[in-house]
């Protein structure tokens, strides 16, 4: 305290000039940091403003007006009209193949991972160490790695270009479980576990009627990262489909490039209504489902996702 | 007798619960692995022999020397400045006020919505100086054709780009998030002790939220070594044959499905997945991440 109490007297003995000079340099620092930070804003923002702004444009108002002005809402009809040209409306197929394999994914994703985070936190569960140490690898190992490995045996199981193809090794989510486990072994105290225990309750009972109603927050963060993984992947269904009506929206983005002008001069301009704006509408209707999740979701990241899960 | 039987069901119920992901975890991770490993390993049309000549035909491709220098050089690129970028921001942002930065954090969380097939769209128009928001500042620099940008010297950069721009600002606000589980005492601690603010966030909060940066930093590296999308995209669309088989997976791709030679492609599958599971293996025994989630574990025993 002492030591404190003569620091704050040397302060006041510095000079009066000194301190409006040191007071000066902080507030330009202030200002730089101010600075670097909404320019990183501005820059992250402007992407995804040109991809909903250039769908309301023509392809001539795309070269000619200013990158980021507004063509009109009857743009955006336009842009989907000429969409729907490419094989007879494929685009609707794959915003369905999208939605509902994405709904089932979750929806497995989550019901499997909070069960067995549950098991792996507060039950008896026969080789816990090691069923938590492979989920572990499982969880670090990115799940693009197991693609081509997965194609062998999804072949020799005859589910090549099947929606379940898709469904089923999407559902497959070891981050899951790893957060599940922390919550269920950390957030919620383990008295509360016994004491249903010697109220009487079973396992069943104790998962259902204890640690489920408590899991609102978990479940919300299980839903945003499967959500995201899941809707936004090509590389699965890119290798395990191949016809057009099984496929999911960003492959289907990815053969609007190669098969259509828009990207692909070489295809032939005059082949197809698909040029710069509609492939834009495409992109758009990839991004904004996600674009939502994340901010609505901004929260449950910045309450920290590492600090809460890979505590120290 | 009665606990013995009480015990018993305790684990046949648990079991029961951990099924629905013991099969998908049986099904999906172990034996896509066995099975790609027997057919890495199987007699092929280039080694009929089987054992390990489609792994030797992968290591003496030219193309596979080429991949692993293109992504080593990807990642040389997006690991660091991912690290700076991310580590930079996410103490500026936790040295501001809180109430202020919402708005700056939610406009970092927006280029997450451009990743994989999306990205290559929009990073296409913003990098082609006819479509570009940005095309003045690349007139600045004499850049007025989109092939000035998109050749194959500029590749590694484009995708390094794409890479960073998605995941970025997502993390940006994770580390912010960590940032914020320091606690007060410490910080108040420094403060007392005189520390100033770049102190405060050099000396004080870097070092404790390093782990975390680094298990980002793995994360990013597991995921950037995968690299497909990108270089894919690119080379079958704008620009054809551009990137072809530029990185590790495109060539696995191109080996299992154009050279129908599915054992090499295997084989270099086999050998991405050894670097992924050694990586993964590391962080959990070699650092301390995950030594709380283990050390619960045994007190339950």
């Amino acid at each position: 305290m002492s030591t404190h109490s003569t620091d704050q007297k040397q302060i006041s003995k510095v000079s009066p000039k000194t301190s409006t000079l040191v007071r000066a340099r902080g507030y330009s620092a202030k200002a730089a940091a101010w600075l670097v930070m909404i320019l990183f804003a501005v820059f992250s923002i402007i992407p995804m403003l040109w991809l909903v702004l250039a769908p309301s444009k023509t392809q001539v108002e795309l070269q000619r007006d200013a990158p980021l002005s507004f063509g009109s809402f009857q743009g955006y009809r336009n842009a989907w009209e000429n969409l729907n040209v490419f094989q007879d409306g494929r685009i609707v197929d794959w915003i369905i193949n999208s939605i509902w394999y994405t709904g089932v994914q979750v929806l497995v994703a989550c019901a499997v991972a909070i069960l067995a985070g549950y098991a792996l936190a507060a039950t008896r569960l026969p080789f816990r160490k090691t069923m938590l140490i492979v989920t572990l690898v499982a969880m670090i190992v990115p799940q693009v790695a197991f693609v081509l490995p997965l194609f062998v045996e999804i072949s020799a199981l005859g589910l090549y270009n099947t929606a379940w193809a898709i469904i089923l090794p999407g559902s497959f989510y070891p981050f899951g479980v790893f957060l599940s486990y922390i919550y269920f072994s950390s957030t919620i105290p383990a008295e509360l576990y016994d004491a249903a225990r010697i109220d009487g309750s079973g396992d069943w009972g104790i998962f259902f009627r204890v640690a489920l109603p408590l899991a609102g927050g978990l479940i919300g963060m299980l839903a945003f990262f499967s959500f995201q993984v899941n809707w936004i992947n090509f590389f699965l269904p890119f290798v395990v489909v191949s016809s057009g009506d099984v496929l999911t929206l960003p492959v289907g983005l990815g053969i609007l490039f190669s098969s259509t002008p828009a990207l692909s001069p070489q295809v032939g301009a005059n082949a197809l209504p698909i040029r710069a704006p509609e492939i834009a509408l495409a992109g758009m209707i990839v991004a904004i489902p996600i674009l939502i999740v994340f901010l609505a979701s901004a929260r449950l990241l910045v309450r920290g996702v590492l600090a809460g899960s890979v505590k120290s | 007798m009665l606990r013995h039987r009480a015990k018993l069901v305790g684990q046949i119920n648990a079991l029961l619960m951990f099924l629905p992901y013991l099969v998908l975890l049986v099904m999906f991770a172990i034996v896509p692995i066995v099975m790609a490993f027997q057919v890495s390993i199987g007699p092929s049309r280039l080694s009929p022999e089987g054992g390990i000549g489609n792994y030797m035909f992968v290591f003496q491709d030219f193309r596979f020397l080429s991949a692993v220098g293109n992504v080593a050089l990807f990642l040389v690129i997006y690991l660091p400045a991912m690290l700076i970028v991310v580590a930079g921001l996410s103490l500026l942002l936790d040295t501001i006020k809180m109430k202020y930065t919402l708005p700056l954090r939610l406009a970092y969380l927006v280029p997450a919505g451009i990743s994989g097939s999306v990205a290559i769209l929009v990073w296409y128009f913003m990098l082609e100086p006819t479509y570009s928001p940005f095309a003045g500042i690349f007139a600045e620099f004499g850049i007025t054709e989109g092939v000035e940008i998109f050749n194959t010297s500029n590749l590694v950069y484009i995708f390094a780009l794409m890479a960073f721009f998605t995941g970025a600002g997502n993390w940006i606000v994770i580390q912010y998030g960590s940032l914020q589980s320091i606690p007060d005492e410490i910080l108040e601690a420094a403060r007392m002790d005189g520390a100033n603010v770049f102190q405060m966030a050099f000396l004080i909060k870097l070092p404790l939220i390093r782990k975390y940066l680094v298990y980002m930093l793995i994360l990013v590296f597991a995921a950037g070594l995968q690299i497909f999308v990108e270089p894919y995209l690119i080379s079958s669309s704008v620009y054809p044959g551009l990137a072809k088989d530029w990185s590790l997976n495109q060539l696995s791709y191109t080996l299992a499905f154009l050279g129908s030679n599915l054992g090499a492609a295997m084989a270099l599958s086999m050998v991405m997945l050894l670097v992924s599971v050694v990586v993964a293996l590391i962080i959990i025994y070699r650092t301390d991440f995950f030594d709380e989630a283990r050390l619960k574990v045994k007190d339950k025993k």
